[in-house]
């Protein structure tokens, strides 16, 4: 070690980045980059997260394509669309992206004993979040300016469109803001890291319902959606009052379309009023309150032991014979019950993506023949294979992945056990309550038992959407570091799955009406065993690979 | 008096981290700050830093009050956590040039300041720029660290587990500079479970348990006042660690086959 013996350089007077700035470039690089890099230099860090999310925005703007449809439509059916759309991604993208990027564990380690305010913090991380649903709101938002434009040379409409969209984007941000401040006054830190779970599943479902309905009105409405006495209710609905803003100033102007700019602007200005001003003081309490390590009530043994419990009792026990599979069942189910991380990202994933089924199952409800069932309830049942395969895909992230090195230290010789035990703990606790609920949903939506049969095709498939993720030794549980999750892969996983899903509901759906329903499970049967077969003799043949 | 902590207590529910500790440190001083694992070591430093706030009473640290002037009383103070935490996905050198901006330090000055911390420790300059800190050895990454903690030439520091992670040579070297910063009159808070580094390189121990203040004196005095060869000893025998030897012993007994 040499001694460097020459006193400190003085601070000379230059200029000086301030804190607020500082940060605010900090929150991007880490959001761009993702927290966690092990292996990686400089030069290989923006094919991470920039890449994906340049490739996200390109899709976006060709998803905002849509708006095209729009095209010689009035203003308001065209910005109904185009809010409706923005607030489902922006709801999702903030959600999902809140929790990590304002309550992260390791930064007050690293942050708060230096002389920045906890307010500075969460103006940077506010700021960053804005910018990044920007972004997204920009790219899909492009064509629908045009559009807008082009419809009837309405050059105000993209200056206006523009300002109630980055509107729009503040009032996202400042609700999930004051959702966990509100969480966090009323039921303290104790409680805040599955409270915030919570909150975060509830934002991104009623952003993806909020912005299901509205679209679906204005197709139903011929393009003529406005508020009324007897469509009062529209109102209610948060991407209304941005459409409206862009009625009032460059459509319409008519007297409800001033009404809804209004409280676009009342209702964000108060939201971030009382999210920013107000309750600023109960995120730095939440922030100290991730730094507290000390539990503060000692817990009873007995509600942590029901999981081991379970495992001991049939079926499980039979099913998961094998120490290896119990074990990374007991590991898996663990961390998708206690572990904040991945509870932040499992549940909010799926939770907004199970809306889809529910929406069909409604659509299709005035099927009330028993021989034209329609469609819904064979697709919601093929639909649930997105939960395995999408828990299972975000399961093999975590933000301890490192301690992973113990699979492949014990005497194993491959990684398939231990898929087979995660797979089985999301089939367990993930998609077996999901399916009960969509039979639920389906018996009393239809009034008749024999109907969920019709939830057979989606049985028979589930096993086989589940081993997916784990072909060729992949998706091993909690061994991937949480920066690569947010990966733009599963989107096409998904397209896949609900592809699969709309063939063999309509196939189902045209069976049960021709009275071939039977031969057809038997059919399907007989495919995805064989799958299923062909799948767990090649999952099993997998052997560990070097770790580089 | 550079710290000066009155009456400081930490509750979190029904349990008391730090019970009422009163305590006076001047300038130029290296205090071993030592106790077994949960007395509230940590939490005394990260009240001290003002990363959680205290329950009751009073502290001062270069003359600033904990609650009523937390960002001047943190310009002044560096801090190692024992975590060694770092924000992974920066390089060596945007990480501590970020921390150099946080406190008020031009980006010029502060790439001169970094290039004298990396060269007393060994690092080189390529490492720092081109490569991410999630790559850096636990050794280096704590280096890093330390040198975030100093960058901006603070009066007092406070280290827990500083050494956990550095080599022989960079241990060596890391007791020789903070014994040549309390001699320039810096003071030092050093929390630890290596004993034998403390009791060589302390000038003071404070020992605590379940949050409570046991002894305050100089080591050598300590270990004659309770006759027990070293702070080693003296440190099981206050803290209920007298019996562990012979526990080991009989536990090491059942791995035979």
């Amino acid at each position: 070690m040499n001694s460097a013996e020459l006193p400190l350089p003085p601070i000379l007077p230059e200029p000086t980045p301030t804190p607020e700035k500082t940060l605010r470039r900090l929150f991007l690089t880490l959001f761009l980059r993702g927290r966690g890099a092990r292996g990686l230099n400089k030069l290989g860090t923006p094919k991470t997260i920039g890449q994906k999310l340049s490739l996200t925005l390109v899709f976006y703007a060709l998803f905002g394509c849509m708006a095209l449809a729009f095209l010689h439509q009035p203003v308001f059916a065209l910005a109904v669309y185009l809010h409706a759309m923005t607030f489902v991604f922006l709801g999702m993208f903030i959600a999902s992206s809140a929790g990590e990027i304002l309550f992260n564990k390791e930064e007050a380690d690293i942050l708060m004993h230096r002389p920045v305010t906890p307010k500075a913090m969460l103006w940077a991380k506010i700021r960053v979040l804005v910018e990044v649903s920007l972004w997204l709101a920009g790219a899909f938002n492009l064509v629908g300016l045009f559009v807008g434009f082009g419809s009837a040379c309405n050059w105000r409409f993209p200056i206006i469109h523009l300002f109630s969209t980055t509107l729009e984007a503040l009032f996202c941000t400042g609700c999930v803001v004051l959702i966990y401040q509100l969480c966090l006054r009323w039921f303290g830190r104790e409680r805040l890291e599955g409270l915030m779970t919570t909150a975060q599943v509830f934002v991104s479902i009623a952003a993806v319902m909020s912005g299901q309905i509205l679209p679906r009105l204005v197709f139903r409405f011929d393009h003529v959606l406005t508020v009324g006495e007897s469509s009062w209710w529209i109102g209610l609905l948060p991407p209304a009052w941005f459409a409206g803003f862009d009625d009032a100033f460059a459509g319409s102007a008519m007297l409800y379309s001033w009404l809804l700019a209004a409280i676009a602007v009342i209702v964000t200005g108060t939201v971030l009023w009382i999210a920013f001003g107000k309750l600023a003081r109960d995120y730095e309490m939440g922030l100290q309150a991730l730094n507290e390590t000390i539990s503060t009530r000692v817990k009873k043994h007995n509600h942590r032991r029901w999981l081991d419990r379970l495992v001991n009792v049939p079926p499980l026990s039979w099913w998961l014979r094998d120490p290896v599979a119990r074990a990374s069942f007991l590991l898996t189910a663990a961390y998708l019950i206690r572990d904040r991380d991945v509870k932040l990202r499992v549940y909010p994933g799926i939770a907004p993506i199970l809306i889809i089924p529910f929406v069909f199952l409604l659509q299709n409800n005035h099927h009330k023949d028993a021989s034209d069932v329609g469609f819904g309830v064979p697709f919601s049942g093929i639909y649930l294979g997105m939960v395995p395969l999408l828990g299972l895909q975000m399961l093999q992230y975590s933000q301890q992945w490192q301690a992973s090195d113990i699979f492949r230290a014990a005497p194993i010789i491959g990684p398939a056990q231990l898929c087979h035990g995660a797979r089985r703990a999301v089939l367990c606790l993930l998609a077996l309550p999901m399916l009960l609920l969509v039979g639920l949903i389906v018996w009393l939506l239809r009034g008749d038992w024999s109907q969920l049969v019709l939830l057979l095709p989606g049985i028979i498939a589930l096993p086989v959407f589940a081993l997916v993720p784990n072909l060729g030794g992949k998706a091993v549980p909690l061994s991937q570091p949480t920066d690569a999750a947010k990966s733009a892969g599963r989107g096409l996983n998904m397209i896949l799955v609900m592809l699969i899903a709309f063939a063999l509901a309509g196939l189902a759906s045209l069976a049960w009406s021709q009275g071939w329903f039977w031969r057809l499970v038997l059919g399907e049967f007989a495919v995805a065993a064989g799958l299923y077969f062909f799948m767990r003799r090649s999952l099993a043949r997998v052997r560990w690979t070097s770790t580089e | 008096m550079m710290i000066v902590l009155d009456q400081l207590t930490k509750i979190f529910g029904a349990q008391t981290a730090v019970d009422a500790l009163s305590l006076e440190i001047p300038a130029g001083q290296i205090v071993g700050f030592l106790g077994p694992n949960g007395a509230g070591k940590s939490t005394t430093l990260k009240m001290l830093t003002g990363m959680i706030e205290p329950t009751s009473g009073k502290a001062t640290v270069c003359g600033y009050d904990l609650q009523r002037e937390p960002i001047e009383l943190k310009r002044h103070v560096g801090f190692v956590p024992e975590s060694g935490a770092v924000f992974e996905s920066l390089t060596g050198l945007e990480y501590l040039e970020m921390v150099a901006a946080l406190y008020g330090i031009p980006q010029n000055a502060a790439r001169a300041r970094i290039k004298q911390f990396i060269a007393f420790f060994d690092l080189s300059f390529e490492t720092l720029t081109d490569k991410l800190l999630g790559a850096y050895s636990k050794g280096m990454r704590r280096k890093v660290v330390i040198t975030s903690a100093l960058l901006h030439n603070p009066p007092v520091v406070f280290f827990d587990e500083p050494l956990d992670g550095l080599d022989a040579n960079a241990a060596v070297g890391f007791k020789t500079l903070i014994q040549t910063l309390a001699r320039e009159g810096k003071t030092i808070v050093y929390s630890s479970h290596i004993l034998d580094v403390v009791e060589r390189v302390c000038h003071r121990v404070i020992i605590i348990d379940k949050g409570k203040l046991l002894l305050d004196g100089k080591p050598d005095e300590l270990v004659a006042a309770h006759n027990s060869g070293t702070l080693e000893k003296l440190f099981t025998q206050l803290t209920g660690g007298a019996e562990l030897e012979r526990r080991a012993e009989d536990f090491a007994k059942t791995f035979r086959p």
